[in-house]
């Protein structure tokens, strides 16, 4: 087994794509999009067999021994801490892999199509391998730092194809807030490795998770790893980035927000489960901001008109989803919607992606409609992704979401007020994924004449990773079919079955008072409610932390610098100068004066050596 | 705790080389004619460099040659896994200082080269003496190629911001003067005779009263304090870093900060290691304030080289955090990241200089949108910004994570406060690139396009720069073996 | 006293011709006249040394006398030029004009 060459094939196509990006701008030739999404997309595809031939590897290991350790090199090691570049792969760290290679692979392929009129493919496929090998990483440590390695690593990755059109400073802004959200949940990250490294003494998750802590810092340690992964996977407070993060190219909303890279939490919850689930108190608080930001953001989707931002407050509120199933102890089902919600929510960015590429750059859902006709293999691949979030059996995302919303019942950690909130949330989603449904593709035609002339179906790079996801989003689940059925049985079967098919009810009533209030829609709707804006609390963020660090940089500035440190400086330049001042008083200027000064000097030492002149002084 | 011994039977004697090469450069720069001053300072510089790589590779040492012994002052020079580093920092920023073009090789570019060398000489011996008193000749020394070059080439206000430099250094250095005297003093009325040897003055302070020891230690503490600079001592930095000419700039905040910290852990930590952990908790605080203060000045800045100086205070304020935390571990790292900010922040401010060559105005109120004008500078800029918000990957992540993870468990709250200095670093670093370099280009000024991007030489120097800090991003076990034990 | 001068009385005349030089280079302003003012101080010098060497039956006095007397008319010539210098240069010789150390 040797897990090199996963990393290291999206690494060369980073530094492949990199060094033909840069000779493009020494020569000003630009590099095709085929010829570099071609490098890239093969780089992925390979990565994707290593990840699959390494996942069968691990299959045959016994049940117990499913963990495999490959040093690459000693990172640093100094005064008692030692870190080295360690990958490991088990069956989390695997499905993982295969996910991001997988569908990676996919969205690069997707990417030819989508980026073939860019100006610099070669640079966007570089970024985008570049985050697959962070990501990797971020999968694969063995140890938390090179896990922060990856997790810093994706988040340069997003900031860069975020602020993709840098022309724009709109996007660029878009880009640093989402990076500047995410470093501020690593504060957690930080604090938690210096934790571990005090208590511990190791900072290998194995040892961390072996290492008995006192409560308290047990509950400290969860917390603050929580705190990191509400950055990287956009929960309450810190989730306001990823709706503006849909600056970026769409299918890079897939790939990081929505596939990978803010699922990483819920990776980082899973790896760290045994310190996470021995408190009690940070079990509830993560499934309390699941639940709310798996609320609140459904709430905010149902307002939105721009269809990437309702798939990204979707995003949000699936990522609440997977939280809750940590929270309740059930770290698993959280894994397993990840990797569901990886499919249908891809498949759903890449279909928004092909129906924006198709009405040039349209983005307004009130906007478009009609399209089923148009484009029907975007749109029949858009309906199983629908079918899968609502969670309609067979499709994927049944399996996975009726876990979260069981347990959030029936887990020790569960309770009655925490499945409400759920079903609420649920219940939401299929409204609002209806109501995107059918504003785009069921709807009469709200486009402008020469916009409707001109839609076409998109090209086969683009339909082929729809198709293939839209057939994962069917399928997918049922991978996860043995440990679902285990669970469901164990769950003492009548409630369990009851709540998965009030689940299904819920969410077709939803659908269909969506479809009520959607389907006749013929003109452009103006919403103008405080649900569209987020509940404003972006604009209070901006308000409060943004101008407030900006005020008091401004008053340290102005008060304590100018005020206080430099008058202290120039009370001193003004004591030098005044003793200046006065010495200066004996330099006339005049060589005679000078003689005499000095003679006068040599009278007196004369005097006082040779006429006793000095018995007299006492001092 | 740090290991000072008396250990001059080390292998490597030839240290002396560190001293002759650069002052024999800095003689011969005077004999050369004005136009190939140039090319012969950047041949120097790149021997010079070599020849420190090759010394050090040739393992620790040290050399006593007999001065005035009667008072005390042998000529010791020692290399250890302290200083080796500054050394060779010392020879590299020499080169990228002598490297950069400006007026300085317009006007005068004799006394610039000659500046240079000599600098780099004083530096030399400064990080390698043993004796307070040539160490203290040397620290000074440091001051007179900066007052030439800050007097001769810097802007129209440098006349006080030299003024300034001078005089806070100056105050702390007589402190530091005057404390010496003091320890010397110590040294004779319990022996009997005089040494300024740093082994013999450890040896007082372990056998007399930490009490006496106080303001001695307040007079070390002000002058290196000045000198790296910690809040509120860094009143000289802004003026100095902004008025002087480039190459000074890096050298003062490339190495001559670096005097400071290693002031601190070659005479500071051994001598005064009983007053260091009485005032423990206020030199954390200090240093924490440093990182937090300086980073919020830097983010209100809209001058490039006032947000670069102030960055610089604060990433030394991690610097100073390690080193307070009193740990071998914690100075481990604090080397480390002075390696690592020398390199991050020298690139940065030969990339500003770069981008001041090719365009006046850099103000940090609008987009400039230089970024698809000059590719190459701009990528390059990117990967030192990195270093400098300290991404994972590269040495400066490794400096400053080992640096809070040994300060955590002797201050928590310090060490947590630090940590917010890296989100105020991440939002001025980034609005410092985005500013320049994002956005779309102003299509009125004209005479700009004729700026090309950076040229091959220039690139190969970035990509060795850059390379390093990567490289050690991934191996700094280069730098923290000699920590190790 | 058959007609020899006393040492003392040489010392003496050293000391008048010494008081002499001083006051002359104290209060006059031409370089020149200070330069010879300062020759005075010097000649007297070397009548002490004569005079001293007399009073002790030693010849090391009048030797050192030649040495000085060597140097002074070495340093008289360097005085010489330095003042020549300055005259073509600042166009005066008087000390009054001469203050450019001040500013």
């Amino acid at each position: 087994m040797n897990l090199s060459y996963l990393i290291l094939l999206p690494l060369f196509g980073f530094l492949i794509n990199g060094v033909l990006y840069l000779r493009s701008t020494r020569n000003s030739k630009k590099v095709s999009a085929e010829l570099s999404g071609g490098i890239a997309t093969v780089a992925m595809l390979l990565s994707f067999a290593a990840a699959l031939y390494n996942f069968f590897l691990l299959r045959q290991l016994p049940a117990e021994g499913q963990l495999f350790d490959q040093m690459l090199f000693p990172w640093f090691k100094l005064a008692g801490m030692s870190v080295d570049f360690t990958l490991r792969l088990d069956p989390l760290s695997s499905v993982f892999c295969l996910v991001i290679t997988g569908v990676g692979s996919l969205i690069h392929l997707y990417s030819i199509g989508y980026m073939h009129h860019d100006a610099a493919p070669a640079k966007y496929f570089a970024y985008l391998n570049l985050f697959c090998f962070m990501m990797l990483n971020l999968v694969l440590g063995a140890t938390m730092p090179h896990v922060f390695f990856g997790w810093e690593g994706v988040g340069l990755a997003s900031y860069l194809l975020i602020g993709y059109w840098y022309h724009d400073p709109e996007k660029v802004g878009a880009g640093m807030k989402a990076f500047v959200m995410n470093r501020i949940g690593d504060i957690g990250f930080l604090v938690a490795m210096f934790i571990a490294y005090k208590f511990v003494g190791s900072l290998d998750f194995i040892q961390i998770a072996n290492t008995p802590l006192n409560p308290e810092m047990t509950t400290t340690l969860g917390l603050l790893v929580f705190f990191a992964c509400t950055g990287k996977s956009a929960q309450i407070p810190l989730f306001t980035w990823l709706p503006d993060a849909m600056a970026g190219p769409t299918p890079v909303s897939a790939l990081i927000h929505a596939a990978t890279m803010v699922t990483s939490g819920i990776y980082l919850l899973a790896r760290m489960h045994t310190t996470i689930e021995a408190s009690a108190t940070t079990l509830s608080v993560i499934a309390a901001v699941g639940a709310c930001t798996a609320f609140i953001s459904a709430v905010i989707a149902c307002a939105q008109t721009d269809i990437k931002k309702i798939l990204a407050y979707s995003t949000v509120s699936q990522l609440g989803f997977m939280f809750v199933a940590c929270g309740v102890g059930f770290t698993i089902a959280g894994v397993f919607h990840v990797m569901t919600h990886a499919f249908f929510k891809a498949l759903m960015f890449l279909g928004a992606g092909s129906v924006i590429h198709a009405l040039h750059e349209e983005q307004d859902v009130f906007k478009m409609g009609g399209l089923r006709k148009k484009l029907p293999i975007t749109f029949w691949t858009f309906v199983a992704g629908w079918a899968a979030i609502l969670g309609l059996p067979p499709f994927s995302g049944f399996f996975s979401k009726d876990e979260i919303l069981i347990q959030s019942l029936q887990s020790p950690h569960g309770s009655m007020p925490l499945f409400l909130v759920m079903m609420a949330a649920a219940f939401l989603t299929a409204f609002y994924m209806t109501r995107l449904l059918v504003l785009v593709f069921l709807s009469p035609s709200r486009m402008g004449q020469g916009v409707e002339k001109s839609v076409h179906e998109s090209p086969l790079v683009m339909t082929l990773p729809l198709m293939v996801l839209g057939v994962a989003s069917v399928v997918g689940g049922w991978f996860g079919l043995p440990i679902h059925e285990a669970h469901v049985e164990e769950a003492a079967g009548s409630s369990g079955r009851f709540i998965m098919l009030a689940s299904v009810a819920l969410a077709l009533v939803a659908a269909f008072i969506a479809y009520k209030k959607y389907g006749k829609t013929t003109k452009v709707e103006q919403v103008n409610d405080i649900a569209r804006e987020g509940f404003k609390i972006d604009a209070f963020y901006l308000s409060f932390f943004g101008n407030g660090t900006k005020n008091v940089a401004r008053w340290m500035g102005n008060l304590i610098e100018q005020q206080v440190i430099q008058r202290m400086i120039r009370w001193t330049v003004a004591i030098v100068d005044l003793s200046g001042n006065l010495l200066k008083v004996a330099q006339v200027g005049s060589s005679q004066a000078y003689l005499m000064m000095m003679f006068l000097a040599i009278f007196a030492v004369l005097a006082w050596f040779l006429f006793g002149v000095g018995q007299y002084a006492k001092f | 705790m740090l290991n000072f011994e008396n250990t001059m039977t080390l292998a490597n004697e030839s240290l002396n080389v560190f001293m002759v090469v650069p002052l024999a450069l800095c003689i011969l720069s005077f004999l050369i004619p004005k136009g190939l001053q140039r090319a012969y300072a950047i041949a120097g510089a790149i021997f010079f460099f070599a020849l420190s790589c090759y010394e050090v590779s040739q393992g620790l040492g040290g050399q006593t040659l007999p001065w005035l012994s009667q008072f005390g002052i042998q000529l010791g020079f020692r290399l250890d896994s302290v200083s080796k580093w500054f050394v060779v920092l010392t020879g590299l920023v020499t080169f990228i200082a002598v490297y950069l073009k400006g007026n300085w090789y317009r006007k005068s570019p004799r006394i610039f080269v000659a500046s240079s060398f000599f600098m780099a000489f004083a530096l030399n011996a400064a990080f390698l003496s043993t004796n307070l008193i040539t160490f203290y000749i040397a620290y000074e020394a440091v001051f007179v190629p900066i007052i030439f070059m800050v007097g001769i080439w810097g802007t129209q206000t440098k006349a006080a911001s030299v003024f300034k430099f001078f005089l806070m250094s100056f105050l702390g250095s007589i402190m530091m003067l005057v404390s010496m005297f003091y320890l010397i003093y110590l040294y004779q009325s319990q022996t009997g005779q005089y040494s300024a040897q740093i082994f013999d003055l450890v040896q007082v302070s372990k056998s007399i009263a930490p009490e006496r020891l106080c303001l001695a230690f307040f007079g070390f503490f002000l002058a290196f304090a000045i000198k790296v600079p910690l809040v509120p001592f860094h009143g000289w930095v802004r003026d100095a870093y902004v008025n002087a000419p480039m190459p000074a700039t890096i050298y003062m905040s490339g190495i001559l900060s670096k005097l400071g910290v290693f002031g601190f852990i070659r005479f500071v930590l051994p001598i005064f290691w009983d007053q260091a952990i009485q005032y423990h908790g206020i030199l954390v605080t200090v240093a924490a304030i440093s990182v937090l203060y300086a980073a919020l000045l830097a983010i209100q800045s809209k001058n490039p080289r006032e947000l670069l100086s102030y960055s610089s205070i604060s990433h030394l304020g991690f610097v100073m955090l390690g080193i307070f935390s009193l740990t071998s571990g914690g100075v481990g790292a604090a080397v480390l990241l002075s390696v690592a900010h020398t390199l991050a922040s020298v690139v940065l401010f030969m990339l500003l200089h770069f981008m001041s060559e090719r365009k006046e105005d850099l103000t940090l109120d609008r987009f400039h949108g230089l970024a698809p004008r000059f590719p190459m500078l701009f990528v390059a800029f990117f990967i030192a910004v990195l270093a400098s918000v300290s991404l994972p990957g590269t040495v400066n992540f490794v400096g400053e994570f080992l640096v809070l993870s040994f300060s955590y468990p002797v201050s928590a709250l310090c060490t947590v406060l630090s940590s917010i200095g890296v989100i105020l670093g991440t939002v001025y670093m980034f609005k410092f690139y985005q500013y320049l370099g994002f956005g779309s280009p102003n299509p009125k000024t004209g005479a700009e396009s004729v700026a090309k991007d950076i040229g091959v030489f220039e690139i190969s120097i970035l990509i060795f720069m850059l390379g390093l800090i990567i490289y050690l991003g991934f191996q700094p076990a280069v730098i923290l073996r000699g920590f190790s034990s | 006293m058959n007609g020899e001068i006393q040492p003392m009385m040489m010392v003496v005349v050293a000391l008048i011709v010494f008081g002499i030089g001083l006051f002359g280079l104290l209060i006059r302003k031409n370089l020149l006249i200070m330069l010879m003012c300062i020759e005075l101080m010097l000649n007297s010098v070397n009548l002490c040394f004569v005079a001293f060497s007399k009073m002790h039956q030693s010849v090391l006095g009048d030797l050192t006398v030649l040495f000085v007397m060597t140097v002074a008319a070495a340093e008289s010539a360097v005085g010489l030029g330095l003042v020549i210098a300055m005259f073509r240069t600042l166009k005066s010789v008087d000390t009054d004009q001469i203050q450019i150390l001040r500013d």
